[in-house]
């Protein structure tokens, strides 16, 4: 039963639960002490020593009925259905008749005889579901049915099945019927497609099971590399929630800050002054207190058409990290520029985010922008600011007001300007970055989910 | 904790059956829970929303095997002086005060600091003591000769660096201090961390913990609940009254009223003297089960399509 365990976690971890060894070991300590008798307590007892949050808590319970309902079926009482108690004897005599009809025509064909000699057709004549089921469980380990990770191998492993489960067998009883065109044949027929729908269920259900942890992982893998205007509109679901994934992970890296000594220096003039009380002796003591810095981002995106597919992600992003930067002003612009981070508040990030594209979208122009930017929240940046910057730069030929940048670039900690156009057509054509960068503190290109993850990660380990 | 100390705790059937007799009706799962932290030695981190039950259970589990409940309430700046154990500041240097005069005589006749130094070694470290320590919760609930039952309250209120102080003591049931060495507990307690879940708890410390999450309860167990509390109130009001608390929850509400919310409710409709839902009664009495305006102005716009529901329900 301990290898049960041990792939409920293998499950689990390919649905993105992280399950560390120590906590297999608490797993395994839980299931025996509960013991495998009572199905919803070893439910219970996982979910409350494997998930950490109400989310994970679903996830698991999900999994558990999945996963289970396959591997406990070998190990349930000898009658596991309720069926043959629903439906009595009134098959069995059939089937009792079908194999005197067989024993009898064995005779006459020797391949009938073999395949009726396997434990296989045996099983299938008295319809022992138990034994067959033990029989398929030991048939798909032995073919590797776990490893199954693609749709087009479910051919492949249903044919690796039946090859396991000895098939062949039966097989060849059947073509030989078929050969002597024999009155038997649909009877011998029936059984074979019988089996062949319970493994190619069976396969199906292991696809279901392993395919799509895996699969996710693989789309996952190949949409954090898309540049971000291409990504189709199908699979925008699938982004967003990808980006959430990655804020999440961001966030629990960076919600464990490092140790702040919090009491400081000793404040030996306070300490002096409270001790004169006591006659000179310094009862109590006093600490000066480390000011704790708070962190601002101010994030400026150009919401024109090039860039509002970036931009979008940029904010999905900051607002998702919400818990671990708690103060993010942001601003939109194209030919002028306005703060959304009302918009933010009042409406869901997708629903903003639409709103922003729709108010503020046109013709770039850098120059005003800046302007407005400045008039807005110049006086607002102090040396606990961060400016991001997501933009590509482009002017159209206007006045790039580069003093106001550099302004911006004095007062602030941290300037980044994150362009979505790669590194060489920077300062081509109407592009005014190789200037602008010269006021930043960073600069970099930014186009696809992974970039910006990263960048955003950097930007989380400066701020404390 | 061993199991023959506590015949309470030999089973999950046992413990539902104990706590029910003191009134705190629980979840299969949450009796599992206990189960398992008491066999395994582990922690619970107990996760859900406010006023569902999550400091009653620390509190059951202690009155069921009557040992003591140590409570530790944690807030924003909450460090070992005040967790774990502080030295008494004002008792040593009372102490060497008043011992003052008395070195004269113990020093008296010795030649030289070196051998006055030698002489004030033979003492040892009189002024780090046990005698000099104030036990704090946390090492308070490890000296327990019987076990303790240790609660650390609303652990999402403290600071990090406070999480990464309990990893010691959950894990391995000691405390470190440097002046004496490792305290380890007489027999270790069983410990329940409750969270409101207002941040996130570190990994590291989930993963010394079972982790219950306690969502508020079904109608049927909600029903024996409100049973348990308020015995005295009408059966058809009783399930009557729950039915309605249970659509609330389902409104779009700043707060949802929790368990303890509908017993209030209950308590007040008993003393009032109702024997139905009326419209205007559950109107004046609202302000019970909700505490913002909001929600109670959002609640009293569908309250006759709520109540109609709720007299319905079968």
């Amino acid at each position: 039963m301990q290898s049960a365990i041990t792939g409920f976690i293998q499950l689990l971890r390919s649905h993105e639960l992280r399950v560390s060894p120590a906590e297999t070991l608490d797993a395994m300590a839980v299931a025996t002490t509960l013991g495998y008798g009572d199905r919803a307590r070893l439910r219970d007892g996982l979910a409350l020593s494997l998930a950490k949050s109400a989310r994970e808590e679903a996830i698991l319970l999900r999994c558990f009925d999945q996963y289970f309902d396959k591997t406990l079926a070998g190990q349930a009482d000898p009658a596991p259905e309720a069926d043959p108690a629903a439906a009595p004897e009134s098959p069995a005599p059939p089937q009792e008749e079908d194999a005197t009809l067989l024993q009898e025509a064995a005779g006459e064909f020797p391949e009938l005889g073999e395949a009726l000699a396997t434990p296989l057709l045996q099983q299938l004549l008295d319809n022992d579901r138990t034994e067959l089921s033990l029989a398929m469980g030991q048939a798909a380990a032995a073919s590797g049915l776990g490893n199954i990770r693609m749709f087009t191998q479910k051919g492949q492993y249903t044919r690796r099945m039946l090859d396991a489960l000895g098939e062949d067998a039966l097989r060849r009883a059947i073509i030989a019927l078929e050969q002597a065109d024999s009155p038997l044949l649909e009877l011998l027929k029936g059984y074979s497609d019988n089996l062949r729908e319970q493994v190619r269920d069976s396969v199906e259900r292991e696809y279901l099971l392993q395919a799509e942890g895996h699969n996710r992982q693989f789309l996952d893998d190949i949409l954090s590399r898309t540049r971000l205007n291409q990504l189709e509109q199908r699979y925008m679901d699938e982004v967003r929630e990808l980006v959430r994934k990655m804020a999440r992970k961001l966030a629990a890296r960076h919600s464990r800050k490092p140790k702040v000594q919090k009491r400081g220096q000793l404040d030996m003039g306070r300490t002096l002054r409270r001790g004169i009380a006591t006659d000179g002796v310094m009862f109590n003591t006093y600490w000066r207190k480390v000011r704790r810095d708070k962190p601002q981002i101010l994030a400026l995106c150009d919401v024109s058409g090039s860039v509002a597919a970036y931009a979008k992600f940029l904010l999905l992003f900051l607002y998702s990290l919400q818990d671990v930067l708690p103060r993010v002003r942001s601003f939109a612009f194209s030919s002028h520029l306005g703060e959304i981070s009302e918009l933010f508040r009042e409406h869901p990030v997708e629903k903003a985010i639409e709103l922003a594209n729709w108010r503020y979208g046109g013709a770039t122009d850098y120059g005003s922008s800046l302007e407005d930017f400045a008039e807005l929240a110049l006086n607002d940046i102090n040396s606990s600011t961060t400016v991001i910057i997501l933009g590509d730069a482009r002017n159209n030929g206007g006045d790039p007001r580069l003093e106001i940048m550099q302004s911006v670039y004095q007062r602030a900690r941290r300037v980044l300007w994150l362009n979505p156009e790669s590194r060489r057509a920077w300062g081509s054509g109407d592009s005014e970055m190789l200037r602008y960068q010269s006021a930043c503190h960073f600069a970099a290109e930014c186009n696809n989910l992974q970039q910006l993850e990263r960048i955003i990660d950097q930007l989380l380990r400066l701020n404390h | 904790m061993h199991t023959q100390d506590f015949p309470q705790l030999e089973s999950i059937e046992r413990i539902e059956q104990g706590f029910e007799a003191l009134g705190y009706i629980c979840s299969t799962k949450i009796a599992t829970a206990v189960f398992l932290a008491f066999q395994l030695r582990k922690p619970v981190l107990v996760e859900g929303p406010p006023g569902v039950g999550k400091t009653e259970l620390a509190k059951t589990c202690a009155e069921l095997l009557s040992v003591p409940l140590i409570r530790l309430q944690c807030y924003e700046g909450l460090d070992e002086a005040k967790a774990l154990y502080e030295w008494k500041y004002g008792k040593q240097l009372l102490y060497t005060q008043v011992l003052k005069e008395k070195l004269g005589d113990l020093l008296h006749g010795a030649r030289g600091l070196a051998e006055s130094v030698e002489r004030l070694h033979q003492f040892g470290d009189i002024f780090f003591s046990e005698d000099f320590l104030e036990p704090r919760p946390l090492l308070k609930a490890m000296q327990q000769e019987r076990g303790a039952i240790l609660l650390i309250d609303e652990v999402d209120k403290s600071d990090y660096e406070f999480e990464s102080l309990l990893l010691e003591i959950l894990s391995d049931y000691q405390i470190s201090i440097p002046e004496i060495g490792t305290v380890k507990a007489r027999v270790s307690p069983m410990v329940f961390l409750t969270s409101n879940n207002s941040r996130d708890i570190s990994d590291a410390l989930k993963r010394r913990c079972l982790h219950l999450y306690i969502p508020f309860p079904t109608v049927e167990l909600e029903e024996r609940i409100v049973l348990s509390r308020v015995p005295d109130i009408d059966a058809t009001l009783r399930h009557q009254l729950v039915a309605f608390v249970h659509s609330l929850r389902e409104l779009d509400l700043k707060k949802a009223p929790a368990i303890s919310e509908t017993l209030d409710w209950a308590r007040s409709l008993l003393l009032l003297h109702a024997g139905d839902l009326e419209e205007d009664l559950v109107r004046s009495t609202l302000n019970v089960l909700l505490k913002f305006e909001d929600d109670v102005q959002n609640a009293e716009s569908g309250l006759g399509e709520l109540l109609r529901a709720a007299r319905s329900t079968p």
